[in-house]
C-alpha cells in the first residue's frame, strides 16, 4: 500500500455548491439559517399541508410544532444533493421514493417482469397436437399476446377488458441466440441482442442463450402495484395460455392446455426474485429475493459504458441503494423515512465516485489493471495480501479525504453513510482488480475493520454488526454461512438486516464481471430482458433517471388520472 | 496461564492514549470538579435530593433464589438497592475529542461492572443502575475522558459529531443544551433537552494542543494520520486475514 497522487476531486463541485465558504475549513457558523425556511421543498410541504388540513379537517405536517417540541430542523444548513454522475442538484426530500416516480418505476419495472421460455410450449404444440410452428405463427401469437397481456379477451364472448391507456406499459418481446430465428420474427417483437449490446457482450450472450426462444414479459405496472410480485407470473401465464389457444386454434379445455399452463407458470419461468421464507412473508418477484448477480444483470450501465466499469458499477450502487435500502429494508421491512438519508449518501455528491476512481488509479498504478479496457487478461490473483493491500489503500485514502475536506465529512454526517461509502469503494476496487466477487466482499470487510479502528466508530447500533463478523463468512461457501457473491442476496443470512449494504454488495458482485467486460454476471436472460429500450425506466442510467424523478421530469406508468376527475 | 490484556496495538500517541484510557491500572486524570448535584441535573433522571426510584425491592428483602451465578457475582450498590437502570449518553466530536465511541465502550468495560454500553457512530450510551450511573458519570465528566466543547452529553438529537466546529470551537448541537459563556461551558438543558432551573458549569474547554495530545481518534488534518501508525494498520489486516482463513477452512 502506498498513497498515489490524484489531482481530480470529483466531489469538489458538489461541496462548493452545497456549502458556503472554504470547503476545507474546520469551522463554520450555525443557528442562523431560519430553520426550515431555507428549504424550498420544506416550505412547499408546509403550504401543501395547510391545504390538506382545510380540505380534510385533520391536522398534518406541522414541523414548527411537532419537531422536537417546537424546534424545527434547519439549525444547521439544510443541504441540497447532486445526484452523482448527473450534475443535477436536488432536494433530499425528492430522493425519498414516495416523492420520486422514477424510483417507484424502477422497482415497478422489475416486479412486473417475468421471463418465460417458449420451447416447452412449442414442443407440446408440435409433438402432442401436431401444430406447425413457424416464424409467422410465432409472430401471430405475439400479436395476440400483446393484445391479451395488458388485459384483453381473446377467446370468450362478453368479457370486461382494461383501458389501453392505463396499461400502455404492458407488452411482450422475445429474444434468442439464434440469429436466423431472430431475423425471421416481426421486428417490433424482437430484442435484437446484436443491436443492443457491444459486439463482445452480444457474442457471449447469444452463445449462452443458444437456440432457445424466450419471452420477456412486462405486465401492467398498475396490476403489480395493486397485487404483488407473485402476481406477475400468474397474470402473464393466464394471458399466455389464452393466446396460445387463440393463435393455434386449440380447444379451450383440452388437457394439452395444462401443459402450456405448467410451462408458463412453473417449468419455463424465470422469476426476478425467489420466494422468501415465511418469516419474511413475501412471494416471488419481491426485492428480498433478487440475487446480487441478477441485479448486476438488471442494471445495464455496463452495456452503455463498456469501457468504464467503475461508472457502470456506481450505477448499480445507486439502483441497489434505492431498491434494497430505501424500498426493501426501509419500507417493506422497517417503515418510516430514515433509510433514505443513509442510502442516498452512496449515490450523491460524487464522493463514492471519487473514492472508487482513486481505486481504479491505484490498481492501474500498482497492478497494471486497466479499468478502461475491461479484460480477463490483466486481472490479478485474489490473494489475501493483494486484497488487503487494495482495500487498505482505498479505505485510508477515503478516510483522509473525509478528514482533509471537513465539508465532505459533514455531508456524510452519519457513520453508516461513511462506512458504506468507504467499504464500497474498497470492495469495488478489489473486485475489479481480481474479477472475483468474494475477494471484493472480503475487501469490504477489511475496510470496515480499518474504519472502526481508525476512527473508533463505525455505523449505528445494528448497522455494523454484520461488518464486524463479515470477514469470516466472506470466503465461506458452506450452507447457511456463505455462498459465492453472485448467489448471495438481500435475504442471505448475514445480510438481511441493515441499510447501507445490499446495494453495495450487489455492485461489488457486478463489478467483478464489468471489470472483465463480461456480457452478463449471472443470467444472460435477465441481462437481455432489461436492455429493452421500451421499458419505462432506463436501466442503463439509474441515477440520471432518479435525478429526473427528483426534478419532476420523469413520466411513470400506471397512472390513474385518466379514470378520475381532475384535481 | 493468566491473561494479560494488551489494550491494543500501535506506536502512535493515539494508540498510547487508547491504552491508557482502557487500562484500569492507569488512573484517569481528574481535570474538573462538577458536583454530584450538578451531574444529577445534567442526567435529568431524578431531581437533586430525590430518593432513588426503585425497579424492585432491595435484594436483601426480596429473597434471592439459590443460584450459583448469584453466589459468584457480587451485585453493585445500585443492584443491591433495586435501582432503575438509567443512562448517560455522549456525542464525541471527530475533531480530537478525548474519547470516541468504541474507545468509551472498551474503557468502560475494563473499568466498571454491571454496565450495558451501546456504541454508534455519533453517540455512545452506557446504561446501569442509577446510583452506579451517577458515580460512573462523575468519572466520565470530571476526567481526561471529557472536554466541555468537543464532547456533548446528549440523550437524543445527538447530531454533531462529524460536523465542522462552530467558530467558538463548540461542537454543533441543534438543541444547544450547553453554551460557551465567559470562557466556560454551561449546560442550560439536561441531556434530553429539558431546560434546567439553573445553569450547570462544566468548566473551560481544553485547548487545541491538549486535545491533540490526548485524543483517541486518528485524523490526518487535525491530529495523527492512521496511515502513519503502520503497526496498527498491520494488526487490523492480520486479524482480518486470520478470520477470513478460518471462515474458509475452519480448522485449528
Amino acid at each position: 500500500m502506498a498513497k498515489i497522487e490524484r489531482a481530480q476531486k470529483l466531489f469538489l463541485k458538489a461541496l462548493k455548491e452545497k456549502f458556503e465558504g472554504d470547503v476545507q475549513a474546520t469551522k463554520t457558523s450555525f443557528y442562523h439559517f431560519d430553520g426550515l425556511n431555507q428549504s424550498p421543498r420544506k416550505k412547499e410541504f408546509m403550504a401543501a399541508a395547510k391545504k390538506v388540513e382545510l380540505r380534510r379537517g385533520i391536522s398534518m405536517y406541522d414541523p414548527n410544532r411537532c419537531h422536537l417540541g417546537g424546534l424545527p430542523m434547519g439549525q444547521r444548513q439544510l443541504m441540497t444533493y447532486e445526484v452523482s454522475g448527473t450534475g443535477t442538484f436536488v432536494e433530499g426530500d425528492d430522493l425519498h421514493f414516495v416523492n420520486n416516480p422514477a424510483m417507484q418505476q424502477m422497482w415497478d419495472d422489475i416486479r412486473r417482469t417475468i421471463i418465460v421460455g417458449m420451447d416447452l410450449a412449442h414442443n407440446t404444440l408440435q409433438k402432442r397436437l401436431g401444430k406447425e410452428i413457424t416464424p409467422e405463427t410465432i409472430s401471430e401469437y405475439l400479436h395476440i399476446l400483446n393484445h391479451a397481456m395488458p388485459g384483453a379477451a381473446v377467446v370468450q364472448e362478453h368479457m370486461v377488458e382494461t383501458h389501453p391507456s392505463v396499461v400502455d406499459d404492458c407488452y411482450c418481446k422475445v429474444f434468442t441466440g439464434d440469429a436466423e430465428l431472430a431475423d425471421s420474427i416481426e421486428k417490433q417483437f424482437v430484442l435484437d441482442v446484436d443491436k443492443l449490446f457491444p459486439a463482445k457482450q452480444a457474442e457471449e450472450l447469444k452463445a449462452a442463450v443458444g437456440k432457445q426462444l424466450w419471452q420477456a414479459i412486462h405486465i401492467p405496472t398498475i396490476v403489480s402495484r395493486t397485487c404483488d410480485g407473485g402476481t406477475t407470473s400468474r397474470w402473464s401465464a393466464m394471458q399466455i395460455g389464452m393466446s396460445f389457444i387463440t393463435a393455434y386454434r386449440m380447444c379451450a379445455g383440452e388437457a394439452a392446455v395444462a401443459d402450456l399452463s405448467y410451462a408458463a407458470k412453473h417449468a419455463g419461468v424465470i422469476q426476478m426474485g425467489s420466494h422468501l421464507p415465511a418469516r419474511r412473508a413475501r412471494g416471488p418477484n419481491e426485492p428480498g429475493g433478487i440475487l446480487f448477480g441478477h441485479f448486476g444483470d438488471m442494471v445495464q450501465a455496463n452495456r452503455k459504458y463498456p469501457n468504464d466499469p467503475a461508472k457502470a458499477t456506481l450505477e448499480v450502487v445507486g439502483a441497489g441503494a434505492m431498491l434494497f435500502d430505501q424500498i426493501w429494508l426501509g419500507s417493506y421491512m422497517s417503515g418510516g423515512v430514515g433509510f433514505t438519508q443513509y442510502a442516498t449518501a452512496a449515490y450523491t455528491d460524487n464522493i463514492l465516485d471519487e473514492y472508487t476512481y482513486y481505486g481504479m488509479d491505484y490498481i492501474k498504478d500498482k497492478y497494471k489493471v486497466d479499468a478502461k479496457n475491461p479484460s480477463a487478461k490483466d486481472k490479478v490473483k485474489p490473494t489475501q495480501e493483494i486484497v488487503n493491500d487494495i482495500a487498505t489503500e482505498v479505505t485510508l485514502n477515503g478516510m483522509e479525504q473525509y478528514e482533509q475536506f471537513p465539508t465532505a465529512m459533514e455531508d456524510h454526517f452519519g457513520g453508516s453513510q461513511r462506512a458504506a461509502v468507504l467499504a464500497a469503494a474498497s470492495g469495488i476496487s478489489t473486485a475489479i482488480a481480481t474479477a472475483n466477487s468474494n475477494a471484493g466482499l472480503n475487501g469490504w470487510y477489511l475496510s470496515m475493520l480499518l474504519h472502526k479502528e481508525g476512527w473508533s466508530r463505525l455505523g449505528f447500533f445494528g448497522y455494523d454488526l454484520q461488518d464486524q463478523c463479515g470477514s469470516t463468512n466472506s470466503l465461506s461457501v458452506r450452507p447457511d454461512e456463505g455462498c459465492i457473491g453472485e448467489f448471495r442476496g438481500p435475504n442471505y443470512p448475514n445480510y438481511a438486516m441493515n441499510v447501507g449494504h445490499q446495494g453495495e454488495y450487489a455492485a461489488i458482485v457486478a463489478s467483478s464481471h464489468y471489470g472483465r467486460g463480461d456480457g452478463f454476471c449471472l443470467s444472460p436472460l435477465i441481462k437481455i430482458t432489461f436492455a429493452d429500450p421500451s421499458l419505462q425506466f432506463d436501466f442503463s442510467e439509474p441515477r440520471k433517471e432518479f435525478a429526473k424523478g427528483a426534478i419532476r421530469e420523469f413520466v411513470p406508468a400506471g397512472e390513474r388520472s385518466l379514470l378520475m376527475p381532475a384535481r | 496461564m493468566a491473561y494479560t490484556p494488551q489494550y491494543g496495538p500501535g506506536k502512535s500517541i493515539v494508540a498510547e492514549n487508547r491504552r491508557k484510557q482502557m487500562n484500569p491500572s492507569v488512573k484517569l486524570e481528574k481535570i474538573r470538579n462538577v458536583t454530584d448535584e450538578d451531574i444529577v441535573m445534567i442526567l435529568g433522571h431524578r431531581a437533586p435530593g430525590q430518593a432513588y426510584p426503585s425497579a424492585h425491592p432491595p435484594l436483601a428483602e426480596q429473597g434471592e433464589p439459590d443460584c450459583p451465578i448469584r453466589k459468584i457475582v457480587t451485585p453493585t450498590e445500585g443492584a443491591k438497592a433495586g435501582d432503575r437502570v438509567r443512562y448517560i449518553q455522549f456525542a464525541d466530536s471527530m475533531y480530537n475529542a478525548p474519547s470516541q465511541p468504541y474507545q468509551r465502550t472498551y474503557t468502560e468495560c475494563y473499568r466498571y461492572r454491571g454496565i450495558d454500553p451501546g456504541t454508534l457512530s455519533g453517540r455512545q450510551i452506557v446504561e446501569t443502575r442509577e446510583r452506579d450511573l451517577e458515580k460512573i458519570s462523575a468519572d466520565l465528566i470530571n476526567t481526561n475522558l471529557f472536554d466541555p466543547a468537543r464532547v456533548g452529553i446528549r440523550g437524543a438529537t445527538v447530531h454533531g459529531h462529524s460536523l465542522r466546529l462552530a467558530e467558538d470551537g463548540m461542537m454543533f448541537d441543534m438543541l444547544q443544551r450547553c453554551v460557551l459563556e465567559g470562557g466556560s461551558v454551561k449546560y442550560v438543558k439536561d441531556q434530553i433537552g429539558v431546560p434546567l432551573d439553573r445553569k450547570v458549569d462544566v468548566g473551560k474547554p481544553m485547548d487545541d494542543a491538549w486535545l491533540k495530545a490526548n485524543t483517541t481518534m486518528f485524523h490526518s488534518l487535525v491530529g495523527t494520520a492512521f496511515r502513519d501508525d503502520a503497526e496498527y494498520v498491520e494488526y487490523v489486516q492480520r486479524i482480518h486475514s486470520l478470520r477470513t482463513k478460518y471462515g474458509f477452512m475452519p480448522v485449528e
